[in-house]
């Protein structure tokens, strides 16, 4: 079955280069958008397998195109191709929901790749990206006031570091004499974890400030 | 003095104060003038006072007048109309210490001149009006001392409250052009993303599908368009707000990201002693270069930094082909570990230590951990 796909970057000489480079590899890109609100709303109507988001449109609205997104259409999976240099609004993204993030300086086989494992439902994760969830769970669990973080297992961070080092999930599993499918769900929980976490930490503060009709109020 | 004196609002106390004691000596004078010696010459000195209380509170009240001569005129105009006393009041009203004319009135200058030359002023111009009001009163006794203290402690206060609030001030500009320049760098970075990255990044891929030496100025592409990322992602190495003498570990670490090496850390800074942050960051430094020579060209690099709290833990690892076991302990048998001491040298001097791992095939990986000293550092 093909894949389809929707290219969301405020850059038209990358968007279009992007979509040019998944369409001669089979994909069926269905949709390109430039700013978060089009990515919302074209969303909605193509309901495309895998949205490729870039972070870097007006400030953080990739995050809150990619928070709405993945919150009204569970069929459909968030990749992050960011220029953002791996920092809190790629960390912001994944709690927000994404499933997966690459750089922006990956080559086109690493791309491609990246967008079937999205599209199979299995996290995308670089070093990188590792670094900065490794560093979240230790940031929640360093503070005292948050009793209801989530925490890693022993075999969770041993994986997170692991990934954070490079490894891939095969030398992974190799090294842990674990099964690679084992590796990629403890991948996948760590994340999900986080990403339950937010939204418990999201719907809490709508309850105290009273924001029960979820607009958002800087318009959008 | 600019258009903006932090010390304004001393400057208006001085008007307010000295408006409210001249009412209090025009008081003074009215009680006392049945038994002066030269009731005139009380109200001439009275007249002088008000109109140099007008006239020193038109200046005071606007920054550009408020003069360091006008100050010290100040200061002597009041000493000299102290000084009519003598010649005002008879020697009856001297023996039961009657008020001199100026009276409290006399007491403001000092603050003037604290407000105007800080600490310094504001003493010296206390012990003239104390030694003034000595002169006045033609002895020297309990009374006199008091005011002298009085005085002198008042111009002090003013004065360090007046160099406090510039200090300030000047601390506070400098933060704001920090934050200027710091906008100027975001612009810069976000104007070089939106355009030169995006043309980079466009001609790494499209020749590399190419190939040939298209592929070459790909790879070119790819390099600098990676040192131009990590240069305008980093932030400045100094954390806003941190303790002064700390810097950021993180920043510092990214700068080594290039094509072959990738740098991965928690989302916020970590703050460590700035000799500490330069230290790991040449240790990384020497363990990468390291790489580069034994493990050859090709070879990638991670870096991985962990902020654990009580420790700091940094990991470089590369997919090279790895040290065999036996030829690092026969290495250094004969004597010649030159990376590998200097790195164990420079941890040990930091208080932490450094494990080497490797095998045929495995690449190598070293971890550096490097305690905390104290916790103030740490911004969780």
């Amino acid at each position: 079955m093909t894949i389809s796909v929707m290219v969301v970057d405020d850059h038209p000489i990358w968007r279009d280069g992007v979509a040019r480079d998944l369409g001669e590899h089979g994909f069926d890109v269905r949709a390109t958008a430039a700013d978060a609100d089009a990515a919302i709303r074209i969303a909605r109507a193509v309901r495309p397998d895998v949205v490729l988001m870039d972070l870097n449109l007006d400030g953080s609205s990739g995050v809150r195109a990619t928070q709405s997104i993945t919150g009204e259409l569970p069929e459909t999976r968030v990749l992050v191709l960011s220029a953002s240099g791996e920092h809190d609004d790629v960390l912001e993204a994944v709690k927000a929901g994404a499933s997966g993030y690459l750089v922006k300086s990956a080559s086109v086989t690493e791309l491609v790749d990246a967008v079937r494992r999205t599209a199979a439902g299995d996290p995308v994760f670089t070093a990188g990206l590792a670094g900065l969830v490794l560093g979240e769970y230790r940031r929640m669990a360093s503070a005292p006031a948050d009793d209801q973080a989530p925490r890693l297992t022993e075999r969770e961070t041993d994986v997170l570091r692991l990934v954070a080092k490079g490894l891939t999930a095969r030398q992974i599993a190799d090294r842990l004499v674990i099964s690679h499918r084992t590796v990629e769900n403890h991948v996948q929980s760590t994340l999900r974890k986080l990403q339950l976490h937010n939204r418990v930490e999201l719907a809490r503060y709508a309850i105290e400030h009273g924001l029960d009709d979820g607009e958002d109020p800087d318009g959008g | 003095m600019t258009e903006r004196d932090p010390a304004t609002p001393l400057w208006w106390g001085t008007i307010v104060l000295r408006v409210i004691t001249l009412l209090f000596a025009a008081g003074a004078v009215l009680v006392h003038r049945d038994g002066y010696e030269r009731e005139w010459l009380a109200w001439t000195a009275l007249g002088v006072m008000a109109a140099w209380t007008v006239g020193t509170s038109v200046c005071y009240s606007r920054p550009a007048l408020r003069l360091a001569a006008l100050v010290a005129v100040d200061v002597l105009l009041t000493c000299g109309l102290m000084l009519t006393s003598p010649f005002v009041l008879s020697a009856g009203q001297y023996a039961e210490a009657a008020p001199l004319v100026t009276t409290v009135w006399a007491a403001v200058p000092p603050l003037a001149a604290g407000a105007r030359f800080g600490a310094v002023g504001g003493v010296v111009a206390g012990l003239v009006v104390a030694v003034s009001t000595g002169v006045a009163r033609l002895e020297v006794n309990l009374d006199v001392a008091r005011d002298g203290v009085l005085l002198t402690a008042s111009g002090l206060l003013i004065g360090i409250t007046a160099t406090t609030a510039r200090r300030s001030q000047a601390t506070l500009a400098r933060a704001m052009r920090a934050e200027a320049a710091n906008a100027e760098r975001e612009r810069l970075a976000r104007s070089i993303h939106d355009s030169v990255l995006q043309v980079l990044a466009r001609v790494r891929r499209r020749g590399h599908d190419l190939g040939g030496e298209a592929a070459e100025l790909a790879r070119l592409a790819g390099e600098q368009e990676i040192a131009l990322r990590s240069l305008v992602s980093t932030k400045p190495s100094v954390p806003v707000g941190g303790p002064t003498g700390t810097a950021d570990l993180r920043s510092a670490l990214q700068l080594l990201a290039t094509s072959r090496v990738q740098v991965s850390a928690p989302a916020g800074d970590v703050a460590l002693p700035e000799g500490t942050v330069d230290e790991l960051v040449a240790v990384a430094r020497e363990a990468l270069s390291n790489v580069e020579r034994h493990a050859g060209p090709s070879a990638k690099a991670w870096v991985l930094l962990e902020d654990l709290g009580e420790e700091v833990v940094v990991t470089i690892r590369d997919d090279g082909p790895g040290i065999p076991a036996g030829r690092l302990a026969a290495a250094e048998r004969e004597g010649h570990l030159g990376v590998a001491q200097s790195i164990r040298g420079r941890v040990a001097e930091l208080g932490g230590t450094a494990t080497l791992e490797t095998a045929p095939g495995a690449g190598t990986e070293w971890e550096i951990r490097v305690p905390r000293e104290s916790r103030s550092g740490r911004r969780p």
